[in-house]
């Protein structure tokens, strides 16, 4: 961050800084905001023309219907099921894809070795492949296999699919890290794997953070890919369970944004936690001197 | 820009370019995971949308799965004469363009202003990523119904607004020019926080020294951000690009739900095209062909851009 | 009201039931079927369409297991267009591993030889249960591809708080010479809808679909309603010659006059039931589903109580003329690649028995069979809501007589995706009626060429 001496003038700057962000960022969210109030108001005012913000009653039916806690409505949402399956596919994909991703991103920004552009390029096109041509084959494989409808085989194709993201930020960030640092513990009588673990890896934390933050709601939030893989309740996630809301004609908007405000729970839970770490300060007066 | 800070930045960079280790087993180790993950799931579906794509098989036409040789490019140049797989093409193309500069001049702004925030910066990196927090085809089904000329609430706040009177329906998801822009709204909306805080990231891992040298030279805030801040940037720059480019699966699921690219073709994407041709009408080998252009594409865009990182890396 | 309208239906279906020997001449119990056989350790899967109301029916599940001692296995529930995807992803790839399966006569041409012919499995009596008209569009080459479940179809949906305005109909009569009544054929659909339309009673002045098979649909009832088509007896398309341009011409005036939607050709089914229910569209045809969500004053309070029904009008006056009626059912099949056929015809005889299907039907589902008809309608009349009735009549006829499915050719739906985007181009007026129906008449040749039907 930018060093700031706090004088009037600094002052000053800070708070215009400070409020045309506050402004900015409340703007972006309105969107947001209107999809978690329609979670909790009543029937007569989804529709409601014009369109009305600021719920005349707040209700929790739409959630009550979700979990099955009212007896009138023939349909029970799989919530547990699906809260279940998203955190383990999502948390699983996130940490390994991660690690596979920060490896190999360390060795391509570290070492030279043939075929490197080769392989570099390799990964990274993968991600060209559109999800139509995926998916199909895919569950070709996977029936073949037997990896349809199970959480380890949606974890396995997340996995691949977060790498080359994972690859391509790690790669940046190693290459933001002096040499000379690295350089300085091979000295010390480090092998490569313990530099790697002992000076690049923690400097590289912001990368690591930003990754697993994308990893992350790369696969909460997915939506091809599972809808071919997990057909049953056992293995859904909640995208899919979206569609539940959808039937033959109408869309039933409450439950639709009633489930999504469950899903942005956990999910905001994870980035809290991680995004701590995208300002780990670089300590650049590591080797000075 | 002083001699003390440009020497600075010239110290680290070539310091990063003369860099040679020698061992060839280590880095082998550390890509194999990743490589085993990708050549399996990503591996076949590509060989086997290849060999299908010679075909002409169809979904509920088993016996259809047959290669002939003179027969094998038949779906190829189908496509290369069908106008509406040319317009979807340049539709992708403007999408594409438009989405993915659009977004990065505003994440560049935005992550700038959030890097000189003094207070609650935790609290908004939170708030940022709430857009992302969605799932595509919600926002897909929400940013449909916010722009509904009749119902929506875009149309209803510009009458409240007084912008528009109240007998003009703008058709946000129909006209010429609108329904484009609509879909691109959403995906910037929902997209933006992904640029942002790479390019956050970025900028607060930059180092200090450089800023505090041109701090003592009395560099403005313009020039700081012009000759520090952005070319040092430019690697980030270049990942969030690609990155971003090659992320068709985020945009399907919302064109999708928003316009199925119409009406009328106005908003039809490679992607809407070719996973209607491929399952809906069941002609996957249409389909795959259609695939492999767009993969064939992505190539050649990918390599551009690598090469522009890899130049990003060398200072002149 | 809804709770007081709930007690006053139970309380005459009691009362109905237990005076059933003189009110009615069947017996006074709806009847379970499919439950005679013992199927101990069976399991039978199922994929089905889910979502809403369609669920209830599952809830009765446990009766036949209890029954039969078989195990029912809910696969997954998907949505409409889902779970034709899915269904076409899993006969594609040959991974079916349930015995009962969803089907649609809009989408049964695509499923045949993936289904098994259940002809085998029901007797003459108990087929003669269903719909006649429905069980013979859904016999394909003397192969009956499936059994219904409930059916829809569309009612012509008007105002009557404008219809039976005397001042609206006075001015109607000045205007037009013509006096104000429920619209017998397109070209007093055409007059009205502009009427109050231009004269300011309501937004707009009729409301329809605009893209994907709802609109392929829709101009499809409009062109039979016509006396077209889209394809002869040689499955040549015959949709671009005057019937289709008149009303390709038509939906292109409407559009352009504001007469529909701006939004049109990115309206599905919500969108565009969504403007009846805002009360900005004096008739349209719309579906029977929408029947308890038009009539809540919660969900749509500009029109609840204000609506009426009545059979689809015929379109113009050409020969061959009819009444719409574009019309589908929702059904069950065998998966031919079952490995339980006969417990999963026994799975499907329950699920579309006389009880099953009556407690569906009070759902507000339309049914198939006659003896449910009949109880719904003799409930209706008790209701104490006239129009809950009249629906039901209303219903009756156009499922009897004016019942349509689309053309019968496995290529349906992709047809439709080359079609629509013409249609939308001429109601967007980017293209000529006449140019953009050639146009795609081409392509249609094209695709039915590929697909082998000029082969002699």
């Amino acid at each position: 961050m930018i060093a700031s001496r706090v004088s009037p003038h600094r002052r000053r700057n800070a708070i215009i800084i400070n409020g045309f962000a506050w402004l900015v960022l409340i703007a972006l969210a309105l969107p947001a905001v209107w999809i978690i109030l329609t979670a909790f108001r009543s029937n007569a005012e989804i529709n409601a023309s014009p369109p009305v913000w600021i719920p005349r009653e707040i209700t929790l039916e739409a959630f009550g219907n979700m979990f099955g806690l009212n007896p009138n409505l023939q349909q029970r949402v799989a919530v547990e099921a699906y809260m279940f399956n998203s955190l383990f596919v999502a948390l699983t994909s996130t940490v390994i894809s991660v690690a596979a991703g920060t490896l190999a991103g360390y060795a391509f920004s570290r070492f030279h070795f043939r075929f490197h552009t080769a392989a570099f390029l390799a990964l990274m096109l993968s991600r060209t492949v559109p999800g139509v041509a995926l998916s199909l084959p895919l569950f070709l494989l996977f029936t073949r296999l037997g990896l349809t409808n199970n959480l380890f085989g949606l974890s396995f194709v997340y996995i691949a699919v977060n790498i080359p993201f994972a690859i391509w930020l790690m790669d940046g960030f190693f290459r933001q890290i002096p040499r000379d640092l690295t350089e300085a513990a091979y000295i010390d009588g480090c092998g490569y794997w313990s530099a790697f673990r002992r000076v690049d890896l923690p400097l590289a934390l912001p990368g690591l953070a930003t990754a697993a933050i994308f990893a992350f709601l790369a696969s909460w939030n997915e939506f091809q890919i599972v809808s071919v893989l997990a057909r049953n309740n056992a293995s859904k996630t909640f995208p899919p369970g979206l569609f539940t809301f959808t039937e033959q004609f109408t869309i039933d908007w409450r439950g639709m944004c009633a489930m999504s405000v469950l899903m942005m729970i956990p999910a905001i839970i994870f980035v809290i936690l991680t995004q701590r770490n995208l300002v780990r300060g670089l300590t650049f007066g590591a080797i000075k001197g | 820009m002083s001699t003390q800070a440009s020497t600075q930045l010239k110290a680290n960079q070539e310091s990063n370019r003369n860099w040679q280790i020698g061992s060839r087993w280590f880095p082998f180790f550390l890509l194999l995971p990743s490589f085993v993950f990708i050549i399996i799931v990503t591996g076949f579906p590509l060989l086997y949308s290849l060999y299908v794509s010679f075909t002409p098989y169809e979904l509920l036409k088993p016996n259809s799965l047959t290669f002939e040789l003179p027969k094998a490019l038949n779906n190829y140049s189908r496509l290369l004469n069908d106008s509406v797989f040319w317009k979807s093409l340049g539709n992708t193309v403007l999408f594409l363009t438009v989405t993915v500069n659009l977004e990065y001049f505003l994440a560049l702004g935005l992550s700038q202003l959030l890097a000189q925030v003094t207070r609650g910066q935790a609290i908004m990196r939170t708030m940022l990523m709430i857009p992302m927090m969605f799932a595509p085809i919600l926002v897909g089904f929400q940013f449909r119904w916010f722009f509904n000329s009749n119902l929506g609430l875009v149309n209803n706040a510009l009458v409240s607004l007084g912008l528009i009177g109240e007998q003009t329906r703008i058709a946000w998801l129909v006209d010429e020019p609108l329904g484009m822009i609509s879909i691109i709204i959403a995906t910037i909306w929902m997209n933006l926080p992904v640029m942002t805080i790479i390019l956050l990231a970025g900028t607060l891992s930059l180092p200090q020294e450089t800023y505090e040298a041109a701090d003592v030279d009395g560099a403005s805030a313009w020039q700081k951000f012009r000759f520090i801040t952005l070319p040092l940037l430019a690697p980030f720059t270049y990942i969030a690009l690609t990155i971003r480019s090659l992320d068709v699966a985020r945009a399907f699921d919302i064109v999708r739900i928003m316009t199925d690219g119409g009406p009328a073709r106005r908003t039809e994407l490679i992607w809407t095209y070719a996973g209607r041709l491929a399952i809906e009408d069941t002609k996957f080998g249409l389909g795959s062909a259609m695939s492999w252009i767009t993969v064939i594409i992505s190539v050649a865009f990918t390599i551009y851009l690598f090469r522009q990182l890899v130049k990003s890396r060398i200072v002149e | 009201m809804r709770k007081l309208t709930l007690i006053l239906l139970i309380t005459s279906l009691l009362a109905i039931l237990s005076f059933g020997v003189l009110a009615s001449a069947q017996d006074a119990e709806p009847q379970y079927a499919g439950l005679d056989k013992d199927l101990s350790g069976i399991n039978i899967k199922m994929l089905t369409i889910g979502g809403g109301q369609y669920e209830a029916m599952y809830q009765s599940l446990p009766v036949f297991e209890e029954a039969t001692g078989a195990t029912v296995e809910i696969v997954t529930l998907l949505d409409g267009f889902e779970i034709d995807k899915k269904l076409i992803q899993d006969y594609a790839t040959g991974a079916v591993d349930y015995d009962v399966a969803w089907n649609h006569t809009s989408f049964m041409s695509r499923y045949v030889g993936f289904v098994e012919p259940l002809n085998n499995y029901f007797t003459e009596e108990e087929l003669a249960q269903f719909s006649p008209s429905i069980i013979e569009s859904a016999t394909i080459d003397g192969n009956l591809q499936l059994i219904p479940r409930h059916a829809d179809i569309s009612a012509l949906h008007y105002r009557t708080d404008l219809y039976d305005d005397p001042d609206i109909q006075a001015k109607y009569k000045e205007a037009t010479g013509m006096d104000l009544a429920v619209p017998t054929t397109l070209e007093e659909v055409d007059a009205q809808a502009r009427f109050f339309h231009d004269n300011g009673y309501t937004k707009y002045g009729y409301g329809i679909v605009g893209k994907e098979e709802a609109v392929t649909g829709r101009f499809y009832e409009f062109l039979f309603a016509s006396g077209g088509n889209y394809f002869d007896e040689n499955w040549e398309p015959i949709f671009n010659n005057e019937i289709g341009v008149s009303v390709a011409e038509l939906l292109r005036g409407w559009y352009a006059d504001g007469i529909i939607s701006e939004d049109t050709p990115n309206l599905v089914w919500d969108g565009d039931a969504a403007n009846f229910c805002n009360g900005d569209v004096p008739i349209k045809l719309e579906w029977y589903g929408w029947y308890s969500y038009f009539q809540s004053p919660d969900s749509c309070p500009n029109v609840a109580g204000k609506f009426g029904l009545a059979r689809g009008f015929s379109g113009f006056q050409n020969e061959g003329a009819r009444p719409t009626g574009w019309a589908g059912a929702h059904a069950f099949s065998i998966t031919s690649a079952s490995q339980n056929k006969e417990a999963a015809a026994q799975l499907i005889k329950f699920l579309t028995s006389e009880r099953i299907a009556y407690e569906e039907a009070q759902l507000g589902f339309l049914p198939v069979r006659d003896d449910v008809w009949n109880r719904i309608i003799a409930d209706a009349s008790a209701s104490g809501v006239p129009l809950d009735q009249v629906r039901l009549e209303v219903a009756r006829t156009q499922i009897t007589e004016d019942f349509k499915t689309p053309p019968l050719i496995a290529e349906w739906i992709p047809f439709s995706n080359l079609f629509y985007p013409y249609l939308q181009a001429i109601m967007l007026g980017d293209v000529t009626a006449q140019a953009g129906l050639d146009a795609a008449a081409e392509e249609a040749r094209q695709l039915l060429a590929d697909a082998g039907y000029y082969d002699e």
